[in-house]
Formats: C-alpha cells, sequence, structure tokens
C-alpha cells in the first residue's frame, strides 16, 4: 500500500502562538485516518495545512507524494475539505451549488449530471434541493457539504467533524457513505472528530493529538489495549490527563 | 487561460441578481434619488425665473430713435438694471469687453431700424423688429442656465402692449471669446450643466458602486464560510479575483446605466423646457467630444474603476464580514468624492504645485482630468493620465493576487487596535 499522506515535523506558527509543534504522522491509501484531541489541539489547523489552505511554517506535507507547497494547484484537483464550519452560497438552490462545484472538476455535461446526482442521493434531501440553501437548517446545509466534498470521488477526502450538527440517522448515513466509498471507488479519508464512537466505527486508524504533537496513534482497538480502556474514550481521558 | 472562469462568473451574477439589496440599490435608490433631484431643479428653475427680474444687462442701442427708447424704458420697469450704449460697432471682441465693463453676462442689441420697422408695422403686419439677444457663457455662471428665459416673457409683453408680433428676438451664445450666432443659450447652458454636473456625478455613483460590489462579494465568501471551500477547488486564485472584479464591474455597469438614464430623463425635461430644436451640431460647438475623445473618457474610466476594483478588493481582504468590509472601503469614498469635485470646480491650475501633484497622483481624479481635456481637444493629457492610471490599476492588482494567492487571503485581519485604544483614551478625562 502506498502513503496517501505524509506530515513529517510540521510546524505552525500564528504570530508567536505554536498551533502544531512538530506534528507528524502517515495515512496509507485508502484508509480511513482519524484525528482526535481537545479543543484547539491543532486538528483544523493540520487539516487546513493538509489541504493547501495554509503553509507550514517548519515541516512538509507530501500528498501522494506531491509537496503541499510547492504542487498546491496539482493537488487541489485530486483532493476535496470538508471545512469544519462552512456554508454555502444563499441565494443559490441546493442544485445550483452542486452543480457550481461539479463544473470545477469536469467539462462534461454528461458527467456533471452523474456528480450531481449522486450528491443528491448522498445529501438525501429530495425536494429541498430545489430551494435557496439561505433556507436549509444547519443539518441539511452540512449534508449538502459532504454530499459536494464525496461527490466528485477524489484521491483523498479531508473531512473536518463531517458529522457536526447532524442528527443520529444522519451521521449513520454520512458514516455508511464514507466508508462505501472507500471500499468501492478507493477514497482515502483523513477527518477528524469528537465523537468516539463515530472514529471507533469508520477509522482504520487513529492519531490523538494535543498541543500540536501527536501523543498516541495506532488502529482503535491498538490503542485500547495500549491504554487498558474499554473504548477511545477512556483512552482519550487517560491520554490527554498524563500529557 | 482561466479555467472555470464563466462557471465562477455566473455564480458571481446570479448572487447579485438575486439580493434584494442590490436590487435596492440600483433601482430603488434611483427612483427616490432622481426624484428628489427632479424636485430640486424645478425649484431651482423657479427661482431662477424669479430672479430674472432683476438680472441686470447691457442694451447697445444702435437705432436711437423713439421706439427704441421706449423699448428700454419698458425693459427697466421690469426691474432689471439696464445699462445703456448707444452706437456701437460690435463685433466678438467690442462685445466681450462691454460685458465686463457693466459685469453683466447678457446684451440686447437694438440693431438699426428698429423704430422704423415699428412704424411700418402698423401698415403692413409683414414688416417686424427684432432686437439681438446675447448671453455670455462662461464655466462660472453655466447654473445661471434658465435666468434668461423670462426675456421672452418680456418680450411678448411688449408685443402685447404694442400689437401681436411686431417684435421678434434673435438669440445668441458667447463661448469661449466668439459669438456662436442663433445658438440657444438655454441650450448650451444646459449642456453644460449637465456635463459639469451629470459627468461627476455619474462617475462617482459608477465608483461607489463597483467599491461597494467588490467588498461585498469577498467579504461575503469570508462571512457564509465558502471562502475556504472555494480555495481548495482546482481553480485558479486569479480566476477567483477576476470573476469578483469582472462580476461587480458588471452589475455597477448596469446600476450606472439606470442612474444614468434617470438623470437624462431629468436633464432631458430641464431642456426641452427651455428649447424645442435641441438637435443641433453641438461637436462643432467644441462642447462635446469627439469620437476619439469618447474613447478615449471610456478608457479613462475603466482603468480608474478598475483600479477602485482591486482597492475594494485588497481592504476587504482584511475584513472578516461583510460590515467590516464595507466600513474599511468607506475609507476611500472621501478620497473619490474631493478629488472629483475639487477637479470640477476648481481650476488646477491655480492650486499650489503640492496640491497638484497629489491631486494628480489619485487615480479616481483621472476621469475628470481627461473628460475636461477632450472637450477642449487635447488628446495627449488623457493618453499620459490612461497610461498613469493603468500602471497604477496593475500595482493594485498585483497586490491582490499576491494578497489571493497565499493563505493571507484566509488569516489576513486589520488590527484594529489603534483605534480601540483612541477611542478609549478620548472616553476617559
Ligand atoms: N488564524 C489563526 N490565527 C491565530 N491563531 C489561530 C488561527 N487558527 C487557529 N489558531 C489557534 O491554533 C490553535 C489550534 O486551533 P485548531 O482550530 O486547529 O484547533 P482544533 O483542534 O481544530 O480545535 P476544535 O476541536 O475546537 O475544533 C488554537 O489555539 C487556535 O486559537
Ligand atoms: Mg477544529
Amino acid at each position: 500500500m502506498d502513503i496517501a499522506v505524509e506530515v513529517s515535523e510540521v510546524t505552525k506558527i500564528f504570530g508567536n502562538f505554536r498551533a502544531l509543534d512538530g506534528l507528524s504522522f502517515e495515512v496509507k491509501s485508502g484508509e480511513v485516518f482519524g484525528l482526535i484531541g481537545p479543543n484547539g489541539a491543532g486538528k483544523t489547523t493540520a487539516l487546513r495545512i493538509i489541504s493547501t489552505l495554509l503553509l507550514p511554517t517548519y515541516g512538509t506535507v507530501k500528498i501522494f507524494g506531491l509537496d503541499v507547497v510547492k504542487n498546491a494547484a496539482t493537488i487541489r484537483k485530486i483532493i476535496s475539505y470538508l471545512p469544519e464550519e462552512a456554508g454555502a452560497y444563499r441565494y443559490l438552490s441546493g442544485w445550483e451549488y452542486l452543480e457550481f462545484m461539479a463544473k470545477f472538476y469536469t467539462k462534461d455535461d454528461e458527467k456533471v449530471r452523474e456528480m450531481v446526482n449522486e450528491a443528491a442521493r448522498i445529501s438525501g434531501l429530495g425536494e429541498r434541493l430545489k430551494d435557496k440553501t439561505g433556507t436549509y437548517s444547519k443539518g441539511m446545509k452540512r449534508r449538502l457539504l459532504v454530499a459536494r466534498a464525496l461527490m466528485n470521488k477524489p484521491k483523498l477526502a479531508i473531512l473536518d467533524e463531517p458529522t457536526s450538527g447532524l442528527d443520529v440517522i444522519h451521521s449513520y448515513h454520512v458514516r455508511e457513505i464514507i466508508k462505501k466509498y472507500v471500499k468501492d471507488y478507493g477514497v482515502t479519508v483523513i477527518l477528524s472528530s469528537h465523537n468516539m464512537l463515530e472514529v471507533e466505527h469508520v477509522c482504520d486508524k487513529v492519531a490523538l493529538i494535543n498541543k500540536g504533537k501527536v501523543i498516541a496513534e495506532g488502529t482503535p482497538r491498538e490503542l485500547e489495549e495500549k491504554f487498558e480502556s474499554e473504548n477511545l474514550e477512556e483512552v482519550f481521558a487517560k491520554v490527554v490527563k498524563l500529557a | 487561460m482561466l479555467k472555470g472562469f464563466r462557471n465562477f462568473l455566473l455564480k458571481e451574477l446570479k448572487e447579485f441578481a438575486r439580493d434584494p439589496k442590490i436590487l435596492l440599490g440600483i433601482v430603488i435608490v434611483p427612483l427616490v434619488l432622481f426624484s428628489v433631484l427632479g424636485g430640486l431643479m424645478s425649484y431651482a428653475m423657479q427661482s431662477a425665473e424669479e430672479s430674472t427680474i432683476r438680472s441686470n444687462f447691457v442694451v447697445i442701442n444702435n437705432d436711437c430713435e423713439n421706439w427704441s427708447y421706449t423699448f428700454i424704458k419698458f425693459l427697466s420697469s421690469s426691474g432689471s438694471k439696464v445699462f445703456v450704449e448707444e452706437n456701437v460697432e460690435l463685433n466678438d471682441g467690442k462685445l466681450i469687453e462691454l460685458l465686463s465693463k457693466y459685469n453683466v453676462t447678457q446684451a440686447l442689441e437694438i440693431p438699426k431700424g428698429f423704430s422704423a420697422n415699428i412704424t411700418a408695422h402698423a401698415k403692413n403686419p409683414n414688416i417686424t423688429a427684432s432686437v439681438k439677444f446675447y448671453v455670455h457663457i462662461t464655466t462660472t455662471n453655466i447654473f445661471d442656465a434658465t435666468r434668461y428665459l423670462p426675456i421672452d416673457a418680456t418680450i411678448s409683453q411688449f408685443n402685447r402692449a404694442l400689437a401681436p408680433d411686431v417684435l421678434n428676438i434673435e438669440k445668441s451664445t458667447i463661448i469661449k471669446g466668439e459669438i456662436k450666432h442663433n445658438v440657444d443659450p438655454a441650450t448650451v447652458s444646459g449642456l453644460m450643466v449637465s456635463q459639469s454636473v451629470f459627468i461627476p456625478i455619474a462617475i462617482i455613483i459608477l465608483l461607489f458602486y463597483s467599491i461597494q460590489l467588490a467588498a461585498t462579494s469577498v467579504a461575503i465568501e469570508k462571512e457564509e464560510k465558502t471562502l475556504e471551500t472555494l480555495l481548495t477547488l482546482p481553480i485558479d486564485r486569479l480566476t477567483i479575483l477576476f470573476g469578483k472584479l469582472v462580476g461587480s464591474m458588471i452589475i455597477a455597469a448596469i446600476g450606472a446605466v439606470t442612474y444614468i438614464a434617470g438623470y437624462a430623463y431629468f436633464m432631458q425635461s430641464l431642456i426641452s423646457k427651455t428649447t424645442p430644436n435641441f438637435v443641433m451640431d453641438l461637436v462643432s460647438l467644441g462642447l462635446v467630444p469627439s469620437f476619439l475623445g469618447y474613447v478615449l473618457l471610456g478608457a479613462s474610466l475603466f482603468v480608474t474603476i478598475l483600479s477602485a476594483l482591486a482597492l475594494a478588493v485588497i481592504l476587504s481582504a482584511f475584513a472578516g464580514d461583510v460590515r467590516s468590509a464595507q466600513s474599511l472601503v468607506g475609507f476611500i469614498y472621501p478620497i473619490i468624492f474631493l478629488s472629483t469635485f475639487a477637479l470640477m470646480y476648481i481650476d488646477a491650475g491655480a492650486l499650489p504645485y503640492a496640491l497638484r501633484l497629489v491631486l494628480y497622483a489619485i487615480p479616481f481624479s483621472h476621469p475628470i482630468i481627461v473628460s475636461k481635456a477632450v472637450i477642449m481637444g487635447d488628446y495627449v493629457t488623457p493618453t499620459l493620465s490612461i497610461f498613469y492610471v493603468s500602471f497604477f490599476t496593475l500595482a493594485l492588482m498585483y497586490v491582490a493576487s499576491r494578497l489571493f494567492a497565499t493563505e493571507k487571503i484566509l488569516t489576513a485581519k486589520l488590527k484594529l487596535k489603534w483605534f480601540t485604544k483612541y477611542g478609549k483614551t478620548t472616553g476617559e478625562p
């Protein structure tokens, strides 16, 4: 299996604050990789660097061998990023939004239609896709954006708290979709989450980060064994307290 | 080429078109503005008509027979102050000399044979008498556009008292030191008013509009949290920048057209009140730019608007939301306003050298410089001006594209510490 994401010794400094402090981990191709950690640990910052939004102050990040600083434009063709907090254009309908996004990935009208239909299915929004996104509830908007992030079947999907704000049914649905995409299309996923149950269910591998550093890493099972815990939540509590 | 530009521009235009606030700005505001403006104008015209009675002129009496004295007495009784000169051979220079001697802008010539014609009219109604009316139009008195309208009223009163149609009036305009025979001064001054008010207003509105739109369209991507997604798409950052610039420019142009149409409607109603035959060769009068002049004016406006847009994009890149973006670009408005009006009404040549340089350095004053120059038939100044503003714009666009190319577009936040500190210290004793 080849390496999808290689983060090595990444430090990110905002002003005089170290948001990331020598962060390193690897994500294998076809894997679902989970980033967990307390608020302000640096999860979002790490995902933003991986998705070419922010530049690392020190260190390097490679996506399928491409450098996020030097090959940003090429990387943007093969990734998709779902921000932690994101909106849609309020004066566009759900359909129009998806179509707008799809057209950046292909010029073929047929393929655009395929992508949009795929996204419509993922979002489960049905008839509401005809309405302006400004009228959607928070969860509905989130579903639209999750669908947007997956519809182009990226080589790497970077999902920052994909199920935040979703009800139980839709969280479950999104998790199933993520798994299906990994299995059927070989998509690699890196996600962050505060829902340990979700991480246990979906992620093949987990990195627990705190204060911009990885403090524990492994499969959920390995971590539970190593820290003699019942579940990931307990692992989290123990490890963060230790640190 | 810029991949995805069409797609992005279309989205920009859709957003603008569906935003009720923009509809308000483009349709409702011009309507309100122009009804107010229309009201003000008719008020101005009324007061102008009232003040006519007291307006002064010089009468050149080349007749010096009975009826001419009666006519002069009639003129004086209507309340105007009348200065009389007798038997003057008139030419362009002499007329202007007389006008400045009495410090007036209007002259009435009673030609030789005036009394004879009036007397003859009693026997043969085909014979009529005429007087010649001259108005000197300078850039300082263009607002007196309608002042001399009531000369018509005075003449018809005279006719009513004497005999119908016995006396005709021939109106001429003195402009740029030359007498333009049979050119109605009201038409000329109407045109000049429209040029001196309309051009700066149109430019200001166009600039304000584009700035507002560009600032909003950049800041709204941050406020609505759509920017982050946008920046990770396989789309050139320059596409985003140009999409914003072009989108704002298109909507601003539509806005400008509605404003201009509204304004032209009021100008038209003002002019049609004063003269029926507005269609005349204004180009030959030297009051309207030639084709080349229009091309230069258009080019100048284009680069100036582009510079304003680029500046707005740069400023709003530092704002986190629409409201702070709008207050940030608000700092540009006084500069536009002052530079535009200063150059429109003040002779730049009369300003101190340093002040003049400052005015010329501001790109927003250049459309006015160009519009003045092309009317005078000067095509060198506009060309230099367009080069200067283009250079300025390119520099701004470069800065804007640098901002868009890095993470700054996402993380840049202007520190308003100074303002907070200033606010606090003034709040305390
Ligand atoms: N643009 C920025 N400027 C300054 N500091 C920043 C910026 N972005 C993030 N930070 C800081 O970096 C640290 C890490 O933030 P980050 O958003 O990565 O945390 P997180 O792990 O995603 O937290 P959460 O679980 O709350 O989403 C925080 O202390 C945050 O204040
Ligand atoms: Mg986060």
